[in-house]
């Protein structure tokens, strides 16, 4: 016993490293596993307080470059009211929008804390709970894809991005439909890689590629990337080609938030199926 | 030695909030990124005791790790460098531990000890960082390349601070 003692005074060091290592591997291997769940809930008070006033000082800086998207973002909308369509018959047809009920309804956020370098990014965003984003919700930017929620606070949200070794984007191209699927493989923001294309598909480079709608996350029709070029895998069942994201992930500075208000019903209905 | 206490733990939160307010938002050529905050660990005084340096290191990781939600991984890449630091110490010195200064700097112990201590040092760092952070064999070399441009990144800026604020005339924070 008593050498047992002298043994483990004697490479305490060992000891102690060892011990210190085992618990930032589970801490590791644990949250990153379970999208942070419990430690963000108790720090994103913290660290979202910091990153909320670095983004602050750093939004002065791109000021201009807002104005101008929101001028743009302003001048498509109006083109879509009712006074900037030229009627040419005389009878009048007019849509009553609350007759239809939307599909989607979307809540603008702030990018509070970004990253585009690491083999797994995430974005905080300044929406939570409270204003009622829910996790598995889509996240894109005008009209192009951003992430998807992973974890909610009561006023931050934590968004996986599509820069993530986990992203992986049911998709279809625009021009035939066709069912692909898109994900990031590491390095350039800017490049992504489609899998799953079936053999006899005409892939030419400047081919759209958008979201399928067959998850409830994002839309149908959200803006991924375009076309680079295609590889042809000669003993696989599938081709693969790379792809140029439309979104600037480096300069992502407002988001929204896609809210399914038919999400229950679609999840309730899937589950009927599997029982 | 309370003067030595504090000018360590004021370089601590600088270090913390420098690599988190601005060094992680630099991203050269898509994957390089400077993970200069390990400095504090190569400053750290020669007699520190060898407990409190890993309770330090873990500390340090965890800060860093608390603002980028990545639990543990700078934890433990942190902690192997803070682990093989006296190793690599007893290594690369050709001298008795009596003739190093307070704590290692390009000044006292000259560019050569200098340069091979926190190389091997900040290799070692960086290499558990992101093999841990990828998981996985299939981006070996992809990864090695983040390693080494990143390893050259930090040793640049760990140089030009050696340079700007201990070449003064005396021992400065």
């Amino acid at each position: 016993m008593r050498n047992l003692f002298l043994f483990f005074r004697k490479h305490y060091f060992i000891f102690l490293f060892l011990a210190l290592e085992m618990i930032s591997l589970v801490l590791f291997f644990r949250f990153n596993k379970y999208q942070n769940a419990v430690m963000f809930k108790w720090t994103s008070g913290i660290s979202g307080g910091i990153h909320s006033v670095y983004r602050d000082i750093s939004e002065y800086f791109s000021l201009k470059e807002a104005n101008f998207i929101l001028g743009e973002e302003n001048a498509a909308l109006h083109a879509r009211m009712p006074e900037a369509i030229y009627l040419s018959d005389t009878a009048m047809f007019s849509r009553n929008d609350t007759l239809f009920q939307s599909e989607y309804r979307f809540i603008n956020a702030r990018v509070i804390s970004n990253t585009t370098n690491q083999r797994n990014n995430f974005l905080m965003i300044s929406k939570g709970r409270l204003q009622g984003v829910e996790p598995h919700m889509g996240v894109i930017t005008g009209n192009k894809i951003v992430g998807q929620v992973v974890n909610v606070s009561s006023h931050f949200s934590w968004v996986l991005s599509m820069l993530h070794s986990e992203s992986k984007i049911s998709a279809r191209f625009m021009k035939n439909n066709q069912m692909i699927s898109v994900e990031w493989p590491g390095g350039d923001y800017k490049k992504g890689v489609v899998r799953e294309i079936p053999k006899h598909l005409q892939v030419i480079p400047g081919d759209t590629v958008v979201t399928s709608g067959n998850s409830e996350v994002f839309p149908n029709g959200i803006l991924i990337g375009i076309i680079d070029n295609l590889t042809i895998r000669d003993n696989e069942n599938f081709n693969t080609a790379t792809l140029t994201f439309l979104t600037d992930f480096n300069s992502l500075g407002y988001v929204e938030v896609v809210v399914d208000m038919f999400r229950s019903e679609k999840e309730q209905l899937k589950a009927s199926f599997r029982e | 030695m309370t003067n030595l206490i504090l000018r360590n733990s004021v370089r601590f939160v600088f270090l913390v909030l420098f690599q988190v307010l601005i060094l992680n938002h630099i991203n050269l050529g898509g994957f390089t990124n400077p993970y200069f905050y390990i400095y504090f660990i190569l400053l750290l005084p020669f007699a520190t005791p060898r407990w409190l340096m890993l309770l330090l290191a873990f500390f340090l990781g965890i800060s860093i790790d608390l603002f980028t939600n990545t639990y543990g991984l700078n934890a433990a890449a942190t902690l192997f460098m803070a682990f093989s630091r006296p190793y690599v110490i007893r290594l690369i010195s050709r001298e008795p531990e009596e003739t190093f200064g307070i704590q290692p700097s390009l000044r006292s112990e000259g560019f050569k000890w200098f340069f091979f201590y926190s190389l091997i040092l900040v290799l070692l760092h960086h290499t558990t960082l992101f093999y841990l952070e990828i998981f996985r064999f299939t981006e070996f070399f992809h990864t090695l390349l983040r390693v080494i441009t990143s390893t050259a990144f930090t040793l640049v800026l760990i140089f030009l601070s050696e340079i700007i604020f201990h070449f003064k005339g005396r021992e400065r924070w």
